[in-house]
């Protein structure tokens, strides 16, 4: 009750402060004169007299005015205020420290804050939904595997039907950039992303439109018109906002939509990392997604569902368990007897989901927490030099406290004094970092973002980023600010008469020299883990991959565009446009060689079966599986994949030719150990016929960089069983990117309704590395900037001692010492130092460097030669620091150094 | 107006609710009333009446307004909120029960 009441009190007089005043010294002036009143009328004393007497009596008016405002609680504000104006001052008086000091503060801040961003939006925050918390996970279980978030579409709808655990159940998956055409126009206007979602996804999430309605069950038809929601971006970008964009229709992949609503700005569905421009509901997506609909055997939806208010994560696990073989028998795809038992086992296991799902997450969660991690001890390193030259300073001001301090200065007054420096600078250092953090937030995102796998992630200002910011900023106030003040404050009041004492000996020297040890810890933890994961980048980029990436372009056509009814190219036509693109761009001057394929390597696409051969040691279960890809004449040659052994496909080779396959090494040496493959036969799962091997390539990398390559068949690209071999592979005599456009020109000659896209090999092979990439020159930037904020940290520890110590050096050499002996003295600092802080780093490297593991590729986490050569680097660097004090030590004149004393 | 007695901590902030309880007065007005209603048992020095005077209005137990004095002079009237009320009244009961118990203690005798 009365803490309001102080609170308001206190508010009020520090807001009208001037008032306040004013009214107090009236008050007390009333006061007097109506005691002088007083007194002359009962004691008839003169007026001046009496006024004299009334003051006497009233005793001092500052001191009772003072005690008033102590009363108001306004003293601590008054000494604030009083801190912050000597601060100001000081500030203005050290320029140069003030900024360089704000400005360490602000990058490391911000780094670190930006960082932080990415991680919160990726692993921390909750879905921007209606009850996030009831939201759950649905995943298919499997004897032996990792549980999988994907679903078959009659899977998803056995589920749909059965459950009754949850209030509401909903499938989405994103569907990867597609051709958008506008109204009735040919013209391809833009390339989007589209989300298909069952007839609940919104409902179940508490979605509300912006303009229009959301699409619901009712729906989700095969027979209903075909309807689209507009992403709120999508809206404003394409239509202007405009209210007319409802009952427009738009057509996607040649099928047309009529738009019916826009959702709310925010809303991204449940996968984080990923965003959408268009949802239309999952029954119609088989207007052009036909097979996935279908098929028994396609993995591609997400599940989830909203629990029932108060049923608990158990309770529906034991329901789940008792649907799940129903819900498989429902949706159980052909196969032999023996994978169907396997597929019946199946089991539903349900996970919290309030933070949806997210490839991304998966993917970049350990790169993430590596770098949140280095970033901090960057930020730490940073702090330790303000905390050193704040130490510095607060030296030069040991004479001023120790004499505040005889006068009676509490020494918790002096220490407020001090920590509001620290104050100020940490604030004016976050809220500049703050400001950068989401560009730097936003950099950050834009360069794991590659062209096949858009990331979006909500990096608005949160509360979580503002906590953080906010604990980091209280955290640095203690971390520059609390050693120096507790230093600089350690006083007698003897001490202030003393003149001189061996400056050498000082605490907060020995604590400074302390500091340093630290930071060259920190750095040498930094440059080891950057150099590691440097040397990873290099070993990924510099890796044989098995082809030559250099001058090959990539012309994609899938997944394959669907036209208008009725100019739907079939397979058969795709094949021939391709074939005959193919011929027109051989044509072409600069360019070296064409051929078709199925996928390229490290590219999107992955072909997997299991395959028999008849021998008594045949490989069996995971290891008989094998990759496939489907390639045309020429393939191997525009890739510069050597052909060890038998023949390349030639035009021979058609739909009507017996089976054949060239394989890589791996194969070979799996499946036919000891015998050679040349001339031996396989069989795939669900293939009628034996393939026979006519060649042996050499091994070349499939699906990413950092994957062993996998036992690998190549099948003729007119032998492909069913689609077609959408892309070309195209070797250049000239710089890919001069003829790109000229063979965009040549795809759309052909045939207009194959919407291709059209890239460099090199490219496709970099977008796999964006991670590794980011991380590895994150990495590496701050362990130099590390490396430069210690050395700057050592700079100016020795240069100190030298100012300290240079009368004794100065006599020293007036004396005839050699030079030498002042250089030793100098550097048998650097090395207490440096060695000190190496033996520490080396112990704290060898903790930290095991949690780099995952990330890093052909190299152990304890690898001599980085270790070696980040000691080697520090001690050279330090050496460079130390050489402009030390120099100055031997050229003290001794007249002048004595002088200064 | 010669100091007689000791204050007693925490008194003065007694007495004042006392003296304002009785009828809204400035400073020096409650200054005579205490002194009156002490029998001028008590004193202090003048001043050491506002900082207290500060501390009860900065807790709500006070409030304060602008007014004429007597001699129509421009001074602040303080008066008694409810909370300063409620709090006159547990204060002055737990002085009495105080009281009682020393007056008891002091009184007994060797047995």
């Amino acid at each position: 009750m009365t803490l309001l009441a102080r609170l308001r009190s206190f508010w009020r007089h520090v807001i009208n402060r001037s008032d306040m005043e004013r009214e107090m010294s009236d008050e007390l002036a009333f006061h007097i004169a109506a005691r002088a009143d007083d007194l002359t009328a009962r004691r008839g004393l003169p007026r001046s007299e009496a006024v004299r007497l009334a003051r006497l009596e009233f005793g001092s008016v500052e001191k009772y005015k003072e005690e008033s405002r102590q009363s108001l609680g306004l003293r601590l504000i008054d000494e604030a205020r009083g801190d912050v104006r000597y601060a100001l001052r000081t500030f203005a008086k050290h320029k140069a420290f003030t900024a360089a000091a704000i400005a360490t503060l602000a990058l490391g801040i911000g780094a670190t804050t930006a960082i932080f961003s990415v991680v919160d939006a990726v692993m921390l925050r909750v879905l921007p939904v209606e009850r996030p918390e009831e939201l759950m996970s649905l995943l298919v279980q499997r004897q032996g595997h990792p549980e999988g978030y994907g679903f078959t579409n009659p899977l998803w709808e056995a589920i749909r039907d059965q459950q009754d655990v949850f209030s509401a159940v909903f499938a989405s998956s994103s569907r990867g950039p597609m051709p958008l055409m506008f109204g009735t126009g040919d013209d391809v206007s833009a390339s989007i992303q589209a989300l298909v979602a069952s007839g609940d996804f919104f409902e179940a999430l508490g979605a509300r439109p912006a303009l229009g309605r959301l699409f619901t069950a009712d729906d989700d038809r095969r027979d209903r018109l075909p309807v689209a929601v507009l992403a709120n971006g999508f809206w404003r970008s394409r239509f202007g906002g405009s209210p007319e964009a409802l009952g427009q229709t738009i057509a996607m992949n040649g099928r047309s939509f009529v738009v019916i609503g826009v959702t709310r700005p925010g809303f991204f569905g449940v996968n984080v990392g990923s965003n959408f421009d268009v949802v239309i509901p999952l029954a119609q997506a088989w207007l052009f997604d036909r097979d996935n609909l279908e098929s028994r055997g396609r993995w591609w939806l997400n599940v989830m569902g909203r629990r029932k208010p108060g049923v608990t994560l158990e309770r529906i696990q034991a329901r789940l368990d008792t649907l799940s073989a129903p819900v498989m028998a429902a949706a159980l795809p052909a196969g032999s007897p023996a994978s169907q038992r396997e597929f019946l086992t199946r089991r539903l296991v349900v996970a919290p989901g309030s933070d949806g799902t997210s490839t991304m997450r998966n993917q970049f969660q350990t790169p993430l927490k590596v770098l949140m991690a280095l970033v901090a001890v960057v930020l730490l390193v940073g702090s330790a030099n303000i905390a050193s030259l704040l130490l510095a300073r607060g030296a030069t001001r040991h004479k001023e406290m120790a004499t505040r301090h005889a006068l009676g200065g509490s020494r918790r007054r002096l220490m407020r004094q001090l920590m509001t420096e620290s104050v100020l600078l940490a604030g004016a250092g976050s809220l500049l970092g703050l400001a950068i953090a989401n560009r730097g937030a936003v950099a950050l995102v834009r360069s794991l973002s590659t062209e096949n796998n858009p990331i979006f992630l909500d990096l608005s200002l949160g509360g979580h980023v503002i906590v953080f910011t906010t604990t980091v900023a209280v955290v640095i106030v203690l971390l520059i600010g609390l050693l120096p003040a507790l230093r600089v404050t350690r006083v007698t009041a003897g001490e202030a008469m003393k003149t001189r004492t061996v400056e050498s000996e000082r605490p907060h020297f020995r604590a400074g020299k302390l500091i340093v040890a630290g930071q060259v810890a920190l750095s040498l933890v930094l440059l080891v883990s950057g150099g590691l994961l440097l040397r990873t980048f290099v070993t990924l980029v510099r890796l044989d991959l098995g082809f030559d990436r250099t001058n090959v372009v990539v012309v994609n056509g899938r997944p394959p565009r669907i036209g208008a009814e009725g100019t739907m190219p079939s397979p058969a036509q795709r094949s021939a446009a391709y074939d005959e693109i193919a011929e027109r761009l051989r044509a072409l001057p600069g360019i070296q060689s064409v051929a078709r394929a199925f996928t390229t390597p490290i590219g999107d696409d992955n072909w997997v079966n299991t395959i028999r051969v008849d021998r008594p040691d045949a490989p069996s279960g995971e290891d008989a599986s094998c990759y496939f890809n489907f390639v045309g004449p020429g393939y191997f040659a525009t890739m510069r994949i050597s052909l060890l052994a038998g023949r390349d496909f030639s035009t021979r080779d058609t739909r009507e030719s017996p089976t054949v396959a060239i394989v890589n090494e791996t194969m070979a040496r799996r499946f036919f150990p000891g015998t050679g493959a040349l001339g031996q036969h396989f069989s795939r799962r669900g293939f009628a016929g034996e393939v026979e091997i006519v060649g042996i390539v050499r091994d070349s990398k499939y699906e990413t960089v950092r994957q062993a390559t996998p036992a690998t068949a190549f099948l003729p690209a007119a032998q492909v069983p069913r689609d077609t071999a959408d892309q070309l592979v195209i070797r250049t005599a000239v710089t890919p990117e001069a003829i790109i456009p000229q063979m965009q020109r040549t795809a759309r000659d052909v045939n207009q309704d194959l919407a291709v896209t059209v890239r460099t090999l090199a490219a496709q092979v970099d977008d796999n590395l964006a991670g590794e990439r980011l991380v590895a020159s994150l990495s590496g930037f701050f362990a130099a900037l590390a490396l430069l904020l210690s050395m700057i940290g050592l700079y100016g520890v020795l240069s100190y001692l030298v100012t300290r110590r240079q009368s004794e050096f100065g006599v020293r050499l007036a004396l005839g010492a050699p030079t030498r002996s002042v250089v030793r003295t100098v550097l048998s600092e650097i090395a207490a130092v440096l060695s000190g802080g190496l033996a520490v780093g080396l112990l704290m490297t060898l903790a930290a460097v095991r949690l780099l593991k995952g990330l890093l590729f052909g190299l152990e986490p304890w690898d001599g030669a980085t270790l070696a050569a980040a000691i080697v680097l520090l001690s050279a660097m330090a050496l460079v620091a130390a050489y402009l004090p030390a120099r100055r030590a031997t050229r003290l004149d001794p007249s002048i150094a004595m002088r200064a004393e | 107006m010669a100091p007689d007695a000791e204050l007693l901590p925490g008194t003065l902030d007694l007495l004042i609710l006392k003296a304002v309880s009785l009828g809204a007065h400035h400073g020096y007005g409650i200054l005579l009333r205490i002194e009156q209603i002490t029998g001028g048992a008590l004193a202090i020095e003048q001043g050491a009446l506002y900082p207290a005077l500060y501390r009860l209005e900065h807790q709500g137990l006070l409030e304060s307004e602008w007014g004429t004095s007597d001699n129509n002079r421009k001074a602040k009237f303080y008066s008694l909120t409810s909370a300063g009320r409620k709090r006159l009244k547990t204060e002055t009961d737990r002085w009495q029960r105080n009281a009682l118990a020393i007056n008891t203690a002091l009184r007994a005798q060797e047995v």
